[in-house]
């Protein structure tokens, strides 16, 4: 009993927040200053479980920052210099004033700067955290470096932006750490592999750039210099991971393939090594040479029986791996010049093959279209006047398909004029069960190396198209297909692995293994029939779902198949 | 000093140097009578001697050395006398015929000197005197001195102290420049392995602390993320420059979903702020509000007669608050206790009853615990949802961005042809919002603090 009264919001979470003007006040910074600092800090604004009770009984929608966030940030050795800055801008703006031209001169010479490198280290105490994080670095990176020099942000920034974003393609190069591309409407979606870290960054098309209004740029540019910080630690530190000289220098051998004498048509001297860096078509000088490249396996610890099958599965997922790398090795590409260059230059450099372009293109092209070892060229019109007849002129998609598909792709379907396949995104992971497009499935029967009856099909559809059948037979077939489906359906409702491919019944005499299913189905059966009521309430319920989501993908695919009939007729009647 | 004394020498060789005390003109003062004076006294020295005479040889001397540069008598003969042997016959006419010439040119202007020249010349022979301050050096003598003793030690080969401290003053390097602090965004600038050494402390770390200059340890908490969403959200499937049919067709119906559930947001608002049709004012509910008060009401009456009934009943009420009769309270009572028992005997025999019940008993503790667990199931799962939502971190809610679609006939056929959709920048700047690194803010309004007058310009109304 008795003691001092409570009073109200002197306790508890009341004194744990503070608001973002308070907050200011306590660090003495203008707004933009502390939104900045609040920025390259890492400390964000934080939305209180009561916030009646820290907002002091009002329910103002109000910024907040934890207390103790902002106590860490008084320790900050960059907010003195922001004061600094401040003064500086005061004095300059004075100086300017009375026209004191010398003060100015003194004043520019002293400017205040700041390192980020401390904030960067604390940040992300070790390597990998800083890897987990750069997805962001890049994007802003690769953002920034296309910027056009106008006068919205810095033009310095600019420079170190395309600086730091072609080293890392560098570097993915070198070390081959592409996985997949998908060149979507808004840009580019890269995805890299990088000591085990699964890295996404996505890079605008060329020229593409209206600058819209509702953004703020001085945020953006302030996240872009904490990146650009952190991209160039991280891009030191994966250099010396590959043994590769840290500013990127050429390879001396790719350097001398390289001289050439037009090389002032393209940029300044001092600017003409960073210019045939970017051209992303010559390797890279290694503090080691290269020539004793490790051909290191993984070791091999013989373990029990489950051991060595996930053991076994992660070979045949590293082979698959070396395989995918090496998809244009021996492949020597030319690009023609309306094609997105640094790209596709990019992708496939990536993957081993050799690629050049038009010398008045761009600067590092290394060989001519004339070369007669060229297997690929690479166009987007529908015809080319003069065609060799020892290479393929396929169109960009093919290279970035292959990439995905992870093997090489035929080049039929993507030759000069044709309607190209559509492009999937390799970023969506099908379970199973879901529907699955049939391009992706051709993809995917390619990949397991069934390659001929593919082929014989199309041959057949195209018959098909061509003889000009009658309607009964497609209605057969329709008919089959049905069947077919139905059939399906009832396999997959039994909860057996699927037979993805879709194809009208050939029947293959596979008895050991067909006996074997039977015999799997039977046990099956007699489990479902020991089950108890509860339990076989329950499977019926999940078996009944499932059952829904193939009756749905049998419906899409119906649906495409009409789409696809219809696309066909109409075909037919153009040609007609 | 000299020539003063070369003066007195001079007029006392002179004749007819008077003395001192000798009267001016002898003559004068023989017809009046001489004035007595004293001359014990230095005024009328002054006042009665006549100096008439000495001042005009001086003056005379003074003449002589300024016209000629010193005393005539002392000349020698050659330099006052010349021969005069007539004028030279032949050389004046070749001499006249080139000034001719000049003159001709010139008009004889140039061969003379000016008139301001002939002026500013000094008219007299007599030398400027010199100048002894200009230059005698003061303190010359102790100067000299120490200048001795220099050359002096200089030859023993002793080194002067100021000397020696110059000469062992460090040397300034002054083509290197103070290191200017690089800008951050140099695109110059080199980095090293961040992670590889860790920094040498210098100096003592009490010290440090004590004096601020010690980095405070990040709290592990900061570097947890403020969203779980990932830093690059992929496009769907139907987002692909050649997109699959069926994928696209998803996009558009997500898109269409949007804008739908836009549409009717707005109707909704729309709807709320129609006019209600009863509101408006028609023929009838104006004639009726014209007429108000005038027509009598016929219903008065039938009001007034309930009220009376009304206030009966109340007094009816207070009459039966009487006092209760002691017989009264004690049956009350006993009622109450009654009641009581009845009731605690029920309970009694219910809680028995139970003993038979425990089955169902348990059956419905087991639902309860079920619910229970369902719901915290429930809560958990929203509590996960949530952690991917934007959360609220200002004035305003984080408002999604638009889908970027292309409608089937945008589509491009090739890639030379595609038209990109929407701006990545617009995309990073919404995702960071997403991801509750900032607060959605929005842009600051131009605010006019005062007032624009506009005026018609004279030029124009003229016209019109």
């Amino acid at each position: 009993m008795g003691g001092l009264q409570k009073k109200k919001y002197e306790r508890g979470s009341a004194t744990n927040y503070i608001t973002r003007n308070r907050a200011r006040k306590k660090l003495m910074l203008s707004l933009p200053d502390f939104r900045r600092l609040c920025i390259l800090k890492g400390i964000y604004p934080h939305e209180p479980k009561h916030k009646k009770k820290v907002n002091k009984g009002s329910t103002a929608p109000r910024t907040f920052y934890l207390l103790k966030d902002i106590r860490f940030l008084l320790h900050e050795p960059i907010v003195s210099k922001f004061r600094e800055y401040k003064i500086f801008v005061r004095k300059l703006r004075r100086a300017y004033g009375k026209t004191e031209w010398s003060a100015v001169e003194r004043l520019k010479e002293n400017k205040p700067a700041y390192k980020l490198d401390h904030i960067v280290k604390e940040r992300y105490p070790t390597f990998i955290d800083a890897l987990r994080d750069i997805d962001d670095a890049l994007c802003m990176g690769f953002l920034f470096s296309t910027f056009a020099r106008t006068g919205k942000c810095h033009v310095q920034t600019i420079q170190l932006c395309r600086r730091l974003t072609v080293e890392w393609m560098n570097y993915v190069i070198a070390s081959r750490a592409l996985r997949k591309v998908f060149l979507s409407i808004k840009g580019i979606y890269y995805q890299a592999e990088v000591m085990g870290q699964l890295i996404t960054w996505l890079v605008p098309y060329q020229f593409s750039h209206d600058h819209p209004t509702d953004v703020d740029y001085r945020v953006m540019a302030t996240f872009t210099e904490l990146y650009t910080t952190l991209l160039g630690f991280v891009n030191f530190r994966l250099y010396q991971s590959l043994n590769l000289v840290y500013p990127p220098k050429l390879d001396s051998k790719a350097e001398s393939e390289l001289k050439e004498d037009d090389e002032e048509d393209y940029a300044m001297n001092s600017e003409s090594y960073t210019e045939k860096l970017s051209a992303l078509s010559s390797s890279l000088a290694r503090v080691v040479s290269s020539e004793e490249e490790e051909d290191a396996k993984l070791d091999e610890f013989p373990d029990e029986g489950e051991d060595m099958e996930k053991m076994e599965a992660r070979e045949k997922e590293q082979k698959q791996l070396e395989t995918q790398k090496k998809i244009f090795e021996g492949l020597k590409f030319f690009i023609n010049r309306e094609v997105p260059r640094e790209s596709l230059a990019f992708v496939i450099r990536c993957f081993g093959g050799q690629v050049s372009w038009d010398k008045s293109v761009c600067i590092g092209s290394t060989y001519d279209v004339t070369d007669e070892t060229i297997t690929h060229q690479i166009v987007d019109r529908p015809n080319v006047d003069k065609q060799y007849m020892n290479r393929y002129y396929i169109q960009p998609q093919w290279v970035y398909d292959c990439v995905n598909a992870k093997i090489r792709l035929p080049v039929e379907d993507y030759f000069l004029g044709v309607n190209l396949p559509p492009h999937l995104s390799p970023f969506v992971e099908e379970k199973e069960g879901d529907y699955v497009p049939p391009e992706k499935l051709k993809i995917m029967a390619l990949q397991r190396g069934e390659k001929l009856a593919q082929q014989d099909e199309e041959e057949e559809e195209e018959e098909e198209e061509e003889e000009d059948e009658n309607e009964e037979e497609e209605d057969d077939e329709e008919e089959a297909e049905e069947k077919n489906l139905k059939k399906m359906e009832e396999q997959r409702s039994q909860g057996k692995s699927l037979q993805v491919k879709v194809t009208p019944g050939k029947v293959k005499v596979e008895n050991p293994a067909r006996l074997e299913q039977e015999e799997k189905a039977e046990e099956k059966r007699l489990a479902i029939m020991m089950m108890k009521k509860k339990e076989k309430y329950l499977y019926d319920k999940i078996m009944f779902g499932k059952k829904r989501k193939v009756r749905e993908v049998n419906k899409l695919a119906a649906k495409r198949k009409a789409h696809d009939d219809a696309e066909k007729a109409k075909k037919k009647k153009a040609r007609k | 000093m000299a020539a003063r004394r070369r003066l007195k020498r001079v007029a006392a060789s002179q004749s007819g140097f008077l003395s001192f005390k000798s009267p001016s003109d002898p003559t004068a003062s023989v017809g009046s009578r001489r004035k007595r004076v004293n001359k014990n006294k230095k005024k009328n020295w002054n006042k009665y001697s006549d100096v008439n005479d000495v001042d005009e040889f001086l003056e005379d001397v003074r003449h002589q050395e300024r016209t000629t540069g010193g005393l005539l008598s002392e000349k020698a003969d050659d330099s006052l006398f010349f021969l005069d042997l007539g004028q030279p016959e032949k050389p004046q006419p070749q001499a006249e015929t080139p000034q001719a010439d000049e003159g001709r040119k010139r008009k004889g202007k140039a061969s003379r000197p000016l008139r301001i020249d002939l002026i500013l010349k000094p008219d007299s022979l007599v030398p400027p005197p010199k100048d002894i301050l200009a230059y005698q050096q003061p303190n010359a003598k102790k100067l000299r001195r120490i200048a001795e003793k220099a050359e002096r030690l200089a030859a023993k080969g002793v080194v002067p102290r100021k000397q020696k401290r110059l000469l062992n003053r460090r040397p300034i390097d002054r083509t290197v420049k103070k290191a200017v602090a690089e800008a951050n965004n140099n695109p110059d600038r080199d980095y090293y392995d961040i992670w590889g050494q860790e920094p040498k402390v210098s100096a003592d770390p009490w010290y440090l602390q004590q004096t601020g200059k010690k980095l405070v340890k990040r709290p592990a908490k900061l570097n947890e993320k403020p969203s779980v969403l990932p830093a690059v959200e992929v496009i769907a499937p139907g987002g692909s420059y050649n997109p699959d049919f069926f994928s696209h067709q998803a996009l558009l119906q997500e898109a269409h979903q949007v804008e739908v559930q836009k549409k009717k947001q707005e109707d909704k608002l729309e709807r709320q702020l129609a006019i209600n049709k009863k509101d408006k004012a028609t023929e009838e509910t104006n004639l009726r509000e014209q007429v108000e008060g005038l027509v009598e009401e016929e219903n008065d009456d039938e009001e007034l007669a309930p009220s009376k009934e009304d206030d009966e009943a109340a007094l009816a009420a207070i009459a039966v608050t009487q006092k209760k009769s002691e017989k009264q309270i004690k049956k009350e009572k006993a009622e109450k206790f009654k009641e009581q028992q009845r009731l605690t005997s029920r309970r009694q025999t219910e809680r028995q009853q139970q003993l038979f019940q425990l089955r169902s008993i348990k059956a419905s503790i087991r639902q309860q615990e079920e619910k229970t667990k369902s719901k915290q199931m429930q809560r958990r799962i929203k509590q996960e949802a949530q952690k991917a939502q934007p959360r609220r971190l200002g004035k305003l809610k984080f408002q999604a961005p638009d889908l970027d679609v292309q409608l089937s006939d945008e589509l491009a056929g090739s890639l030379r042809q595609l038209k990109p959709e929407g701006s990545i920048l617009k995309d990073r700047f919404k995702s960071f919002q997403k991801r509750n690194l900032i607060e959605p803010r929005e842009r600051a309004k131009f605010k006019r603090k005062l007032k624009v007058k506009y005026v018609e310009k004279r030029a124009f109304r003229e016209i019109t």
